[in-house]
Order: structure tokens, then C-alpha cells, then sequence
């Protein structure tokens, strides 16, 4: 991706809120590790919001048990338009270790619709940010298609 | 009534303060106005964020501000709501609690001793 291309993504900030529907928290660790030093994802105004009313995309991790269920569609409904979904981690996607546990609903495209997979147990920094830059994208795309929408 | 009101240590000018109202209510109409308009009304991005839980009705979820101990007593309700039903209020019940408790170490110290 040429640079002119990610200075076009890069002019809003991107808000992030992350959801844990069960995870054993070797993903969350590693969705930590992308803000640290070493990362630093904060420097191009991608920051985790404690609401996701204020938030663009979900990251979400984990699979999803039966208490949650209903909490993680109510987040998703709760997050405004347009917005990207993102999992993080394999019991996300699949189940993981966890596939087939008699108290797990299943993964979470079970639940609500999911833009971006970010496999791994748990996921590298590096894979996670490299979703979050696919949601990015997709959710810009999103923002055009609503204005063009608005425009005509 | 719109004069100057000299009151020794300040003033009071009725206008001054229809002025700062009307500036501070413009601040806060612009800094509203600034804000996500993309909520849908009548959804769930209507509605507040309390960790994914459904919202309560007012009447349920109404905590005095007094109440500082209102989350140590919701958490320990399983052993409180016993405890406060055998506080009738009635003295002869405490007495009755006083009686039986005391016949009931007098036998343990009796069987031992």
C-alpha cells in the first residue's frame, strides 16, 4: 500500500473498543502489547474508548460463552454506523481450544457480523495491528459508500 | 429593574447576566452541535452503555446518593434479608433469642463439662 493511500486513512483518529466475551486473556495481553513502546499504536490515533458509543470499530476476543451472548449484540447494536468488527485470536473465529465446551455458544459470527479475522493463539501485535488497518480500510470505504449515499 | 445594583462588596446588573447566559448557552449549543449525530433514535445507540447489561426501569435502578453502602449490602443480600427479617422490632422476640440462645450454650457447657 502506497503511502499516499495510508496518509488518506490516517486523517481521523480511529476509536477502538474492546470486548471480552470469554476470552482467557492471551489475546487482551497482546492488544495491550500493540499500544506499549515497542508499538505505539497511539502515535496514528488509534486508542481503546471505554464506551462503544464513542467507538468505530469492536475488537472483539474470545469465544462466546452463553452470558454473553446477548451482551455482546447489544455492544454491537450499541456502536454507531458505519462501523467494523474484529476478531481477535482463534476462539473467536472457531472456537479455539475451547471448540465444543458445553458452556460456549460458539464464535462470534454466530453472534453479529464480523469484518476482520486476526487468527492466532494468541495473536501477534504485529497481526493485530495489520487487522486493524484492514478494518480501517473497509470502514473508510463504508464512510464513502454513506456519503455518496447523503450526496445524491 | 435593569440598573446597577452596588451592593457595597460587588454589583448586580440584571443585563450583564442575561449577557453570560446567553454566551455560555451559545458555547454549550456549539460544543452539543460538534457531537456524533449518526445515532439512531429508538435503538440501542439511544440507550446508555452499562458493560453490555440491559438498562434497568427508573424505579429499579434508582440508588439514593446517600446510600454509600448500597453495593456492599446488594452483594450480601443472601445473608442480610434473613438477619433483618428476625429484627421484628418486638422486644419479647429479643428476649425469646436471648432465652434460646442461652439454654442452647447451657446445654453444650453441661454435655462437656
Amino acid at each position: 500500500m502506497d503511502k499516499v493511500k495510508l496518509n488518506k486513512y490516517f486523517e481521523r483518529s480511529l476509536w477502538v473498543f474492546h470486548l471480552n466475551t470469554g476470552s482467557c486473556n492471551g489475546c487482551d495481553i497482546e492488544i495491550v502489547a500493540g499500544l506499549t513502546p515497542r508499538y505505539d499504536l497511539e502515535r496514528f490515533g488509534i486508542k481503546l474508548v471505554g464506551s462503544p458509543r464513542h467507538a468505530d470499530v469492536l475488537l472483539v476476543t474470545g469465544p462466546v460463552t452463553h452470558k454473553m451472548a446477548d451482551r455482546v449484540k447489544r455492544v454491537y447494536e450499541q456502536t454507531p454506523d458505519p462501523k467494523a468488527v474484529i476478531v481477535v485470536g482463534v476462539c473467536g473465529i472457531s472456537g479455539g481450544v475451547f471448540y465444543d465446551s458445553y458452556n460456549l455458544l460458539g464464535s462470534i459470527d454466530k453472534i453479529i457480523p464480523v469484518d476482520v479475522y486476526v487468527p492466532g493463539c494468541p495473536a501477534r501485535p504485529e497481526a493485530i495491528i495489520n487487522g486493524v488497518l484492514q478494518a480501517w480500510i473497509k470502514l473508510e470505504k463504508l464512510r464513502e459508500g454513506m456519503k455518496a449515499a447523503q450526496a445524491k | 429593574m435593569l440598573g446597577l445594583l452596588e451592593t457595597g462588596s460587588g454589583f448586580w446588573s440584571a443585563i450583564i447576566w442575561v449577557i453570560v447566559v446567553l454566551v455560555i448557552g451559545g458555547i454549550v449549543y456549539y460544543i452539543r452541535n460538534k457531537g456524533e449525530k449518526s445515532y439512531k433514535k429508538n435503538t440501542e445507540q439511544d440507550k446508555p452503555f452499562i458493560s453490555g447489561n440491559p438498562e434497568l426501569s427508573k424505579e429499579g435502578s434508582h440508588i439514593s446518593a446517600s446510600h454509600i453502602f448500597w453495593g456492599f449490602t446488594e452483594a450480601l443480600k443472601d445473608y442480610y434479608a434473613p438477619l433483618v427479617k428476625t429484627h421484628t422490632g418486638n422486644i419479647n422476640d429479643y428476649a425469646s433469642w436471648i432465652v434460646i440462645l442461652m439454654v442452647i450454650i447451657l446445654i453444650i457447657v453441661g454435655v462437656n463439662g
